[in-house]
């Protein structure tokens, strides 16, 4: 009985990490290609970002510090060509 | 006798100015030590000596964007803070040193472990250690002798080396990287030089995206796209700041100024 909870819990983390690191993945992919992302898909992508922080925040201690940081690098990034764009759009 | 000592309190003066303003000119770094990062976070706290990481080993396998974008790997030396637990989860060194990942047909080595026996500190002492194996510089030399010359830094024109296929750096590590479109190069720009009758630079996006990607210096090192939103000096470059983020400690060092001021003067 207490093998079939530890497995039980055990796949279930696994299944958890999976389906963030999914988001993860598919979030930070497009920073290649940023810059012809609309306004409204880069915002989304920040948002996705925001949200992924929170899940990230409660996994153990290593996959926080390495994955934290390259969420912040593409977040960033993201963040960063959205306002050069909005500065564009003030310009015009 | 009054002459002579007023020549030494001189010299005593001076000597003690130059040490106030930061100690006496800095050592160059010989070709196989260019690049060299002394990573002593939590090392000598453990009983390990620090260690000694080579850029030049690892650039020849995989860009710097796969390193410091892909694994995380922070671009100020000890900013990571990478504990041994780590690199035995499999992250940072871990990552590739785990003891099963092949590359050229060798496996790579391990890069932590909680135990291990004399024979095995062998291995630890691949990382960790005070002093740079002869075995090492004769490793340096021997892949140098390999790669198109260069006039300063590791001596190795390794942009020019990956253009004749001499060097294939890995971009993709499965598990790890994201899978991202193919990057659209922005066109090369030319950077207006302050001092007269030296050249402007031309700035390759194509030389630098390919290597680090954009996230890896926007916005982090460079604020702006738009060309001419980054402002800066020689002097901040120098102070390992913009482009002195890599040009001076692993990429070509900025004392190569006809690497960067390329354009030759209008007119």
């Amino acid at each position: 009985m207490a093998g079939c909870i530890s497995l039980f819990i055990s796949l279930q983390a696994a299944y958890g990490e999976e389906v963030w690191r999914t988001d993860f993945d598919a979030s930070c992919a497009q920073s290649n290609d940023a810059m012809s992302l609309s306004m409204p898909e880069l915002k989304k992508l920040i948002e996705r970002c925001d949200g992924l922080q929170r899940i990230i925040e409660k996994e153990e201690e290593t996959v926080r510090k390495v994955f934290l940081k390259r969420l912040q690098m593409c977040k960033n990034f993201y963040v960063f060509v959205l306002e050069t764009k909005m500065q564009e759009q003030k310009l015009k | 006798m009054r002459k002579l000592f007023f020549v030494v309190s001189i010299l005593l003066v001076a000597v003690g100015i130059a040490w106030a303003q930061g100690g006496l000119k800095k050592k160059k770094p010989l070709p196989y030590e260019f690049g060299s990062v002394t990573i002593n976070n939590y090392s000598q706290q453990a009983g390990m000596p620090p260690v000694m990481f080579d850029h030049w080993v690892h650039r020849q396998n995989y860009t710097c964007r796969l390193c410091h974008v892909d694994i995380g790997f922070a671009m100020t030396a000890g900013a990571t803070k990478i504990r041994s637990a780590d690199n035995m989860k499999g992250y940072f060194c871990g990552t590739c040193h785990n003891g099963k990942m092949v590359h050229n047909n060798k496996r790579i080595f391990e890069s932590c472990a909680k135990e291990y026996s004399r024979e095995e500190y062998k291995t630890c002492a691949k990382c960790h250690t005070l002093e740079r194996s002869a075995a090492k510089e004769d490793e340096f030399y021997r892949f140098s002798e390999r790669m198109p010359g260069e006039r300063f830094g590791n001596k190795i024109n390794w942009e020019l080396a990956e253009e004749k296929g001499l060097i294939k750096p890995i971009d993709f590590l499965e598990k790890v990287s994201s899978k991202k479109a193919s990057l659209k190069v922005n066109p090369d720009f030319a950077i207006k030089t302050k001092v007269e009758g030296m050249p402007d630079i031309i700035f390759s996006h194509k030389k630098h995206t390919v290597w680090n990607g954009c996230e890896l210096c926007h916005p982090d090192i460079f604020i702006g796209v738009k060309k001419g939103t980054s402002k800066y000096s020689m002097t901040e470059i120098f102070d390992s700041k913009y482009c002195g983020v890599c040009h001076e400690k692993v990429a070509f060092p900025q004392t190569d100024c006809q690497r960067c001021h390329t354009k030759p003067p209008q007119g």
